[in-house]
C-alpha cells in the first residue's frame, strides 16, 4: 500500500502516457484514425462516428469557441441528452482550456439558472428546442452568458437571436478560425495542466441548492487507470449510453473511458427504447444504477409469470443450478465438475434465454454503482452467468473508491479501496478517503469544501463498517440514519434495499425517526402492479384507483410482511401508505436517477406519514 | 355505483396476438352520457366493439343492466337494448333512408310505436325527413351520420355506443350533432357512451370522462374537471401555454394528474 502510494505522489498519474483529458484525446484520435468511436440511431439506422471525426468535430468546437471569445477556465455548460454533440462539446472546450459542466436535462428553468449563475456559465450548449426555451426563460437574469449554442435547430426554422447560433454554424465557424490560424491547436490542448479543473459536476442535492463539485485532470485521468477492473477491454466492445451525462458515473463511462479502452459508445434513442437498444448492442461492457437492474429482474419475473408451466420450471431448475454456481463463486470455492456439466446445460436450456431477453448475453463486465442494491438481486444476476459487481464511490472523489474484487466476492459490501485509494472511518462511523481522486472542492465554495476535505481526506457523509480483510460496508447516509422515539438506531436504507428487492416494488422511503414505530412509504412498480390487478380480475383505472384497490394494498403489506421477518422487532415496519401519483423524472421527489429524494418526500408527505402516526 | 348501467372490469381484447386493450375499467351510470377520450390506436373503438359483442375479449366482464354480456353475439346485445353506432356509419347505401331507419327497428313488432318513433326522429332531423325516399348512398357525410344515430334510435335502445360520431363532419355539424345527442340523452332517458378524438366537444356534452392511452386507462375524473387538467389542455384541447419565443413545437411529458 505504502509503495503505491509513493508511485502515485511521484507524479500524475497517466494514461497511454498522457496526463491531461485534451492529450489523452489527441493522442487517441490519432492513433484509432477509422476505428469507430461512436454509433447514434438516425432515422432507424445506427451511424457510426468514427475517431478522426469525433476529433476533428471536437477541434472545430474547440476553435469555435476561442473564435467566440473563450478563455482559459471558462465555463461552458451543456444541457442536452446524451448523443454525439454532448461528446463533441465536451471534449472540444476542454481541449482549448475551458470547463465543461453538464446539466440535468429534467432540470427546471430556475434550476438551470442557479447552475448558470453559481458556475459563472459564458458558452452554453442547448440540446433541442425545449432545453433552449429553459435558458432563453431565464437568460434575462444571467448577466455572464455570452453565447448559446443549439445542437438540434429541429422547430427553429425563422427564429433568428443575436444571442443564439446554430451547432453546425459553430463548426463552420470553427473551421474558418482553423484555416486563418495554422498551428494554433496544439497550444490550445496544452493548456490544461493536470491539477487543473476540468469538469464542473453539481451534486442534486437533497437539502439545500445544488453544489459544484471541481474535478481535475488528474482526478480523471487516476480512475481511468483503473479501468481493467471490470474486464480488460477487448477490439469492438460496444458500450450503450443512457443514464444522465450530467452524472459523474455516466460521465466517466460514456466520455472518459472509452479514450482509455476505444470501446464503442452507442446512444440509445430514449429512455423508453434502452431495452431495445440494449438488444441491438449488445454490450460488452455495462454500468447501469440499480434502478436500471431491479427494472430487468422486473422484466423477467414479469415474463415468467406469463411463460408456460414448462417454461417456469425449467426456469426455476436452471436458477437453482445457478444459484449453486453464484455460491461457489462467493464462497471461493471451485464448483464441482458434476455442478460445472449440469450448469452448462442449465445455460442452454433456459439462462442464455433470459440473458438474451435482455440483451445482456456478450456481457462481460457488468457494474453497479451510485445507490444502494439488494445483494439478493446480484446474485441472481451472478446466477445467470453475469459478472457483475458493486462498485461505491461519490461525484466528490471522480466516481469510484472501492470495487468488488473479481477473485473474492462478499455480498452486501461494496467491496474493497480500489489501488492507491485510503478508507478508514472516523469515530461516528464515517467513510474517509484518501486519494488523487479526490476532488479540488466546490466551485466557489470554501466553507463547504473545508468541512467535506479536512487534511486530504474526503468526509463522505456515508457511515459504514469496514473487515479485516478490506471490504466496506455501506450502512447509510450519516444524515439519514434514524433514531426512533425509543432511542434504537436503523438504517433505513438497508430495509429500502430489501423492499425494492420486490418486482411490486419501485422505491421506498422507511420513516421513524422520533416516532414510536417504523413506517414507510411505497412507490409501486406500475407495469407490474397494473399485471397484478389484471391477473387477479382487480378493476382499477388510473393510477391512483390501482394503488387504492384492496388488493393491491394487500399485495405491497405482504412484500412488507417478508422483509420484517429477516428485520429485528424494533425494526419491523408498522405501517405503510402508497404514492398516489406517477412519479417521473421531472418531480421533485426524484433524483435523475429516479429514486426518492428522503428529505423532500419526508416534507412533501408529511400530512400522509402524519397519519400513520394518528393513536388509535 | 350502485346504479351502473354498463360496467366493464379488467377487459383484455387481442388482435391476433397484439393486446389492445390491456385491462380497462369503467362504468356508465343509468341516465348518464360517458365519454372516453384517447388518440389514434389508443383503443377506443376496440372498447366499444367488445362491448357490443362484435369483437371477443380475452379476459374480462362486461355487465350490461346487471347482466354478464361478454362474448355474447351482436344481435343478442342488440336486442338487450345497447346499440353501436359504429366509426364510419356503415348505413346501407343502396337502400332508401326509410328503410335504413326501418332496419333499426327489425327487432321490434309494434308498429305504432315504430311509426312514432319515425316521426321523433324525423323531428330531431329534419333533413332525413326531406330525404327520405333517397338512397342513403348519395347522403352526405353529416346526414350519414344523422342517419346512423337515428337507425340506432329507432330500436329504442336503453343505451347508444357512439363511435366518432364528429368524424370527417364541418364543425357546424358537429355541433348540431353533439345537441342532438344531448336532447336524446336528456327527452328520453337514452345512457350514452361516446367515444371521440373531438375533446372538446365530448367533454362538454358529457358527465363523466376516461382518457384511454395505449389499451390502459390513465385518468377518470368529471368533465368539468378534466377540462381543466394540464395535460387534457395540452394534448387533447391543443391549448399550449406559450414559451419566451412566442412558438412552441416540443410537447411536455403527460403525467396524467
Amino acid at each position: 500500500m505504502e509503495a503505491e502510494e509513493d508511485v502515485a505522489l511521484s507524479g500524475p498519474p497517466t494514461v497511454h502516457g498522457q496526463d491531461t483529458l485534451p492529450r489523452l484525446f489527441r493522442h487517441v484520435v490519432s492513433q484509432r484514425g477509422d476505428a469507430v468511436a461512436m454509433r447514434e440511431k438516425d432515422l432507424g439506422v445506427w451511424r457510426a462516428v468514427t475517431w478522426r471525426d469525433y476529433g476533428e468535430r471536437a477541434r472545430r468546437v474547440g476553435f469555435g469557441l476561442v473564435a467566440l471569445g473563450l478563455r482559459p477556465r471558462d465555463v461552458v455548460s451543456i444541457l442536452a441528452e446524451n448523443g454525439p454533440e454532448w461528446l463533441y462539446a465536451d471534449l472540444g472546450t476542454m481541449s482549448v482550456g475551458g470547463v465543461t459542466n453538464g446539466i440535468y436535462t429534467t432540470d427546471a428553468p430556475r434550476q438551470v439558472e442557479y447552475i448558470v449563475n453559481d458556475s459563472g456559465t459564458r458558452f452554453f450548449f442547448a440540446g433541442d428546442e425545449e432545453q433552449l426555451d429553459k435558458i432563453l426563460e431565464v437568460r434575462a437574469r444571467c448577466p455572464g452568458l455570452v453565447k448559446i449554442v443549439v445542437f438540434d435547430v429541429e422547430g427553429l426554422h425563422g427564429f433568428t437571436d443575436p444571442q443564439v447560433m446554430s451547432f453546425d454554424d459553430l463548426l463552420d465557424l470553427g473551421a474558418r478560425y482553423e484555416h486563418e490560424h495554422p498551428g494554433a491547436w496544439d497550444p490550445l490542448v496544452e493548456i490544461a495542466r493536470p491539477d487543473d479543473l476540468a469538469i464542473l459536476v453539481y451534486t442534486s442535492g437533497t437539502t439545500g441548492p445544488p453544489k459544484g463539485a471541481m474535478l481535475s485532470h488528474r482526478n480523471i485521468i487516476f480512475q481511468l487507470g483503473f479501468t481493467d477492473y471490470l474486464t480488460p477491454p477487448r477490439e469492438g466492445d460496444q458500450q450503450l449510453s443512457f443514464l444522465p451525462l450530467s452524472h459523474v458515473a455516466e460521465r466517466t463511462f460514456t466520455v472518459f473511458y472509452p479514450l482509455s479502452t476505444g470501446s464503442t459508445v452507442n446512444f440509445a434513442e430514449s429512455i423508453d427504447t434502452v431495452p431495445d437498444n440494449i438488444r441491438e448492442v449488445a454490450p460488452a461492457v455495462f454500468f447501469a444504477v440499480p434502478r436500471i437492474w431491479e427494472k430487468f429482474y422486473s422484466g423477467v419475473a414479469l415474463r415468467m409469470r406469463e411463460a408456460t408451466r414448462a417454461g417456469r420450471l425449467a426456469y426455476g431448475w436452471a436458477l437453482g443450478v445457478g444459484m449453486r454456481m453464484a455460491e461457489c463463486r462467493i464462497q471461493g470455492r471451485r464448483p464441482p465438475v458434476a455442478l460445472r456439466v449440469l450448469y452448462r446445460l442449465a445455460d442452454l436450456v433456459a439462462l442464455d434465454n433470459v440473458k438474451r431477453s435482455m440483451g445482456l448475453h456478450r456481457v462481460r463486465g457488468a457494474a453497479t454503482g451510485a445507490a444502494p442494491i439488494a445483494p439478493e438481486l446480484i446474485k441472481w444476476y451472478m446466477a445467470l452467468g453475469i459478472d457483475m459487481r458493486e462498485v461505491y464511490g461519490q461525484t466528490e472523489n471522480c466516481g469510484l473508491a472501492t470495487a468488488m474484487p473479481a477473485d473474492r466476492i462478499k455480498l452486501g459490501t461494496v467491496g474493497v479501496a480500489r489501488p492507491g485509494t485510503q478508507i478508514r472511518l472516523s469515530p461516528q462511523g464515517e467513510i474517509l478517503l484518501k486519494g488523487p481522486h479526490v476532488f479540488l472542492g466546490y466551485y466557489k465554495n470554501p466553507e463547504r469544501t473545508a468541512q467535506t476535505v479536512i487534511d486530504g481526506w474526503l468526509h463522505t457523509g456515508d457511515v459504514g463498517r469496514m473487515d479485516a480483510e478490506g471490504f466496506v460496508t455501506i450502512t447509510d447516509r450519516m444524515k439519514d440514519i434514524i433514531i426512533t422515539a425509543g432511542g434504537k438506531n436503523v438504517t433505513p436504507s438497508e430495509i429500502e434495499n430489501q423492499l425494492k428487492f420486490s418486482p411490486f416494488i419501485s422505491d421506498a422511503v422507511v420513516i421513524g425517526d422520533q416516532r414510536k414505530y417504523l413506517s414507510c412509504l411505497v412507490m409501486i412498480d406500475h407495469e407490474t402492479v397494473a399485471q397484478f390487478a389484471q391477473e387477479k380480475n382487480v378493476p382499477f383505472t388510473n393510477f391512483a384507483s390501482l394503488c387504492r384497490a384492496k388488493e393491491v394494498q394487500d399485495l405491497i403489506w405482504g412484500e412488507i410482511e417478508r422483509v420484517n421477518k429477516q428485520l429485528a422487532r424494533v425494526e419491523t415496519i408498522k405501517k405503510f401508505r402508497l404514492i398516489e401519483q406517477l412519479l417521473t423524472a421531472e418531480d421533485e421527489e426524484l433524483t435523475p436517477t429516479m429514486k426518492l429524494k428522503r428529505t423532500f418526500v419526508n416534507r412533501k408527505y408529511k400530512d400522509v406519514i402524519d397519519g400513520m402516526y394518528v393513536e388509535m | 355505483m350502485s346504479d351502473a348501467l354498463l360496467q366493464v372490469s379488467n377487459l383484455e381484447t387481442y388482435y391476433g396476438p397484439i393486446m389492445a386493450i390491456r385491462g380497462v375499467s369503467f362504468e356508465v351510470p343509468r341516465g348518464a352520457i360517458v365519454t372516453i377520450l384517447g388518440a389514434n390506436g389508443a383503443g377506443k373503438t376496440t372498447v366499444l366493439k367488445t362491448v357490443s359483442g362484435v369483437m371477443d375479449p380475452q379476459k374480462g366482464t362486461v355487465t350490461f343492466d346487471g347482466r354478464e354480456i361478454q362474448g355474447l353475439d351482436p344481435d343478442r346485445v342488440a336486442r338487450l337494448g345497447l346499440r353501436h353506432v359504429p366509426e364510419g356509419r356503415e348505413i346501407f347505401p343502396l337502400l332508401t333512408v326509410a328503410e335504413n331507419l326501418r332496419m333499426g327497428a327489425f327487432t321490434r313488432k309494434d308498429a305504432d310505436g315504430v311509426t312514432r318513433d319515425l316521426d321523433m326522429v324525423y323531428g330531431y332531423f329534419p333533413v332525413l325527413k326531406a330525404r327520405a325516399q333517397q338512397r342513403a348512398g348519395s347522403l352526405s357525410g353529416g346526414e350519414q351520420q344523422m342517419l346512423a344515430i337515428s337507425r340506432a334510435l329507432m330500436a329504442r335502445p336503453t343505451m347508444m355506443l357512439l363511435d366518432e360520431p364528429s368524424l370527417g363532419l364541418a364543425p357546424r355539424l358537429v355541433r348540431d350533432i353533439f345537441e342532438i345527442i344531448a336532447r336524446i340523452n336528456r327527452e328520453h332517458g337514452v345512457t350514452v357512451l361516446l367515444v371521440e378524438q373531438n375533446a372538446n366537444m365530448a367533454l362538454h356534452i358529457a358527465d363523466y370522462g376516461y382518457v384511454l392511452e395505449v389499451g390502459r386507462i390513465v385518468m377518470e375524473d368529471t368533465c368539468a374537471r378534466l377540462l381543466e387538467k394540464d395535460d387534457i389542455k395540452e394534448f387533447y384541447l391543443g391549448m399550449k401555454e406559450q414559451s419566451v419565443r412566442g412558438t412552441r413545437r416540443w410537447k411536455r411529458k403527460k403525467t396524467w394528474r
